[in-house]
């Protein structure tokens, strides 16, 4: 195209504002290289439309300038101190929050300590008191016993009476007559010297018969006790023995009750 | 001009190449109505007309090193990138340029109050030098120059062939600098 031509063309106008396309934007900007008189041509188209613009121009608010020079101000710093202002923007963060965790941490560790403690209290109560319902229901269980042994139907209950060597002495045979299991309260014998025990002596057909060994007091009670067992028996006698008993009474008789 | 009263272009340029935040200041100081006067064309919302030219201001300064001296005037570029930016702000908000056209054919003398007066044009005589510019001639420097669009655009929102727009926007802006030469 000659620069008449081109000049004449409209696309340097259209340059000038902006609507050419990317092909006729390379095309121009060729020519402007390629002809002067086409570079003075444009220069003017460009001067004439700048002048519109500044013609239409319109104040911006005045707050605006101060903060546009701001952001690029701001811009310019970020990009020589971005690192360390990362740093140092984020680091008092993590303090806080390390410092916050450690708070909790050792708040949590004194809260631990106290509910383990507490927990540690509770617990051993819990086991005293366990305990010593063991103990109690072991008592009631025997105190159950005891008592199924007096309540029986079958229960024969013969009173021991206390003889020349201890009169106030006394004890009760509770004799089973379905299964013949004897039992026997010595609560009421007097306490055995050391090396010496009581001995329980079925009387069968005008002879004692050993009965049994009775265990003596443990702390202060005597507690009801299975000695042998007896199909018939006239009555029953105690005698104070040596320790382990003897085949024969040997000892003082302390007690005895006929059926 | 009268905007290069203190600096040549050449010297601004070379000054905005070393980031100098003075020749910004000053670039601000020249050039921030006529490029708010393109952004406020598209643009109603203040506060949105007001966050583009900050941005426009921007991305002239962070993109300076772009800017080739020989492909065009410095204000031609700055314009480029101040009504790319709108077109692009408005289309990403789902505008569409259609919008504000018809009400534009008096907006001319619609901004005259509130325009930017420079020493080198007396507006006033301007304004009735403009009025002489045939309102197919205005509509088509405007809707090219303030509102981005392209030639194929115009033929088409003008219902003319392509070959008249650009004839006619030759036309226009010939008048456009006759008129300016005698001011």
């Amino acid at each position: 195209m000659e620069k008449e031509e081109i000049i004449s063309s409209g696309l340097l106008e259209m340059y000038a504002i902006g609507a050419t396309s990317a092909e006729e934007t390379k095309q121009v900007e060729q020519w402007k290289i390629d002809y002067p008189a086409v570079a003075e041509e444009l220069y003017q188209i460009e001067i004439a439309m700048e002048a519109y613009a500044l013609f239409n121009a319109v104040q911006p608010a005045v707050h605006l300038k101060s903060e546009i020079l701001a952001s690029i101000d701001s811009k310019n710093n970020l990009k020589t101190v971005a690192t360390p202002g990362k740093i140092i923007s984020i680091s008092p963060l993590w303090k806080s929050m390390a410092a916050a965790a450690l708070v909790l941490l050792v708040g949590s560790a004194v809260l631990n300590l106290l509910f383990y403690n507490k927990y540690k209290n509770a617990n051993s109560k819990y086991e005293e008191g366990q305990q010593q319902m063991a103990l109690q229901t072991e008592k009631l269980n025997e105190l159950n016993k005891d008592w199924t042994l007096v309540q029986s139907k079958y229960s024969q209950p013969v009173a021991l009476k206390g003889l020349e060597a201890a009169p106030d002495a006394a004890a009760k045979i509770f004799w089973m007559k379905n299964t013949g299991e004897t039992y026997i309260d010595p609560s009421n014998l007097p306490d055995v010297p050391a090396g010496m025990q009581y001995q329980l002596w079925a009387i069968i057909d005008g002879k004692p018969v050993d009965a049994g060994m009775i265990t003596s007091k443990v702390g202060k009670k005597y507690k009801i006790q299975k000695m042998k067992t007896f199909g018939k028996v006239q009555a029953f006698a105690v005698t104070l023995e040596t320790t382990g008993g003897n085949p024969t009474p040997k000892g003082k008789m302390y007690v005895m009750g006929e059926i | 001009m009268q905007q290069m009263t203190k600096y040549s272009e050449e010297e601004l340029i070379a000054r905005l190449q070393n980031k100098d935040q003075a020749a910004f200041s000053y670039l601000y100081d020249n050039y921030a109505a006529a490029l708010n006067g393109i952004i406020i064309r598209m643009v109603e919302e203040t506060q949105l007309a007001e966050d583009i030219l900050q941005e426009a201001f921007l991305k002239i300064w962070n993109n300076f090193k772009q800017y080739d001296s020989s492909k065009g005037r410095l204000f031609t570029w700055m314009i480029n990138i101040t009504r790319n930016l709108t077109i692009d702000t408005l289309r990403s908000k789902g505008y569409k340029k259609q919008q504000k056209i018809s009400q534009d054919e008096n907006s001319v003398s619609d901004y005259r109050d509130k325009s930017f007066n420079t020493e080198k044009f007396d507006t006033i005589g301007l304004r009735k030098q403009l009025q002489q510019l045939k309102p197919d001639q205005k509509i088509i420097i405007d809707l090219a120059y303030f509102y981005g669009y392209t030639q194929e655009e115009i033929s088409k929102e003008m219902n003319i062939p392509l070959g008249t727009v650009k004839t006619r926007m030759r036309t226009a802006i010939i008048e456009l600098r006759k008129i300016l030469q005698y001011n």
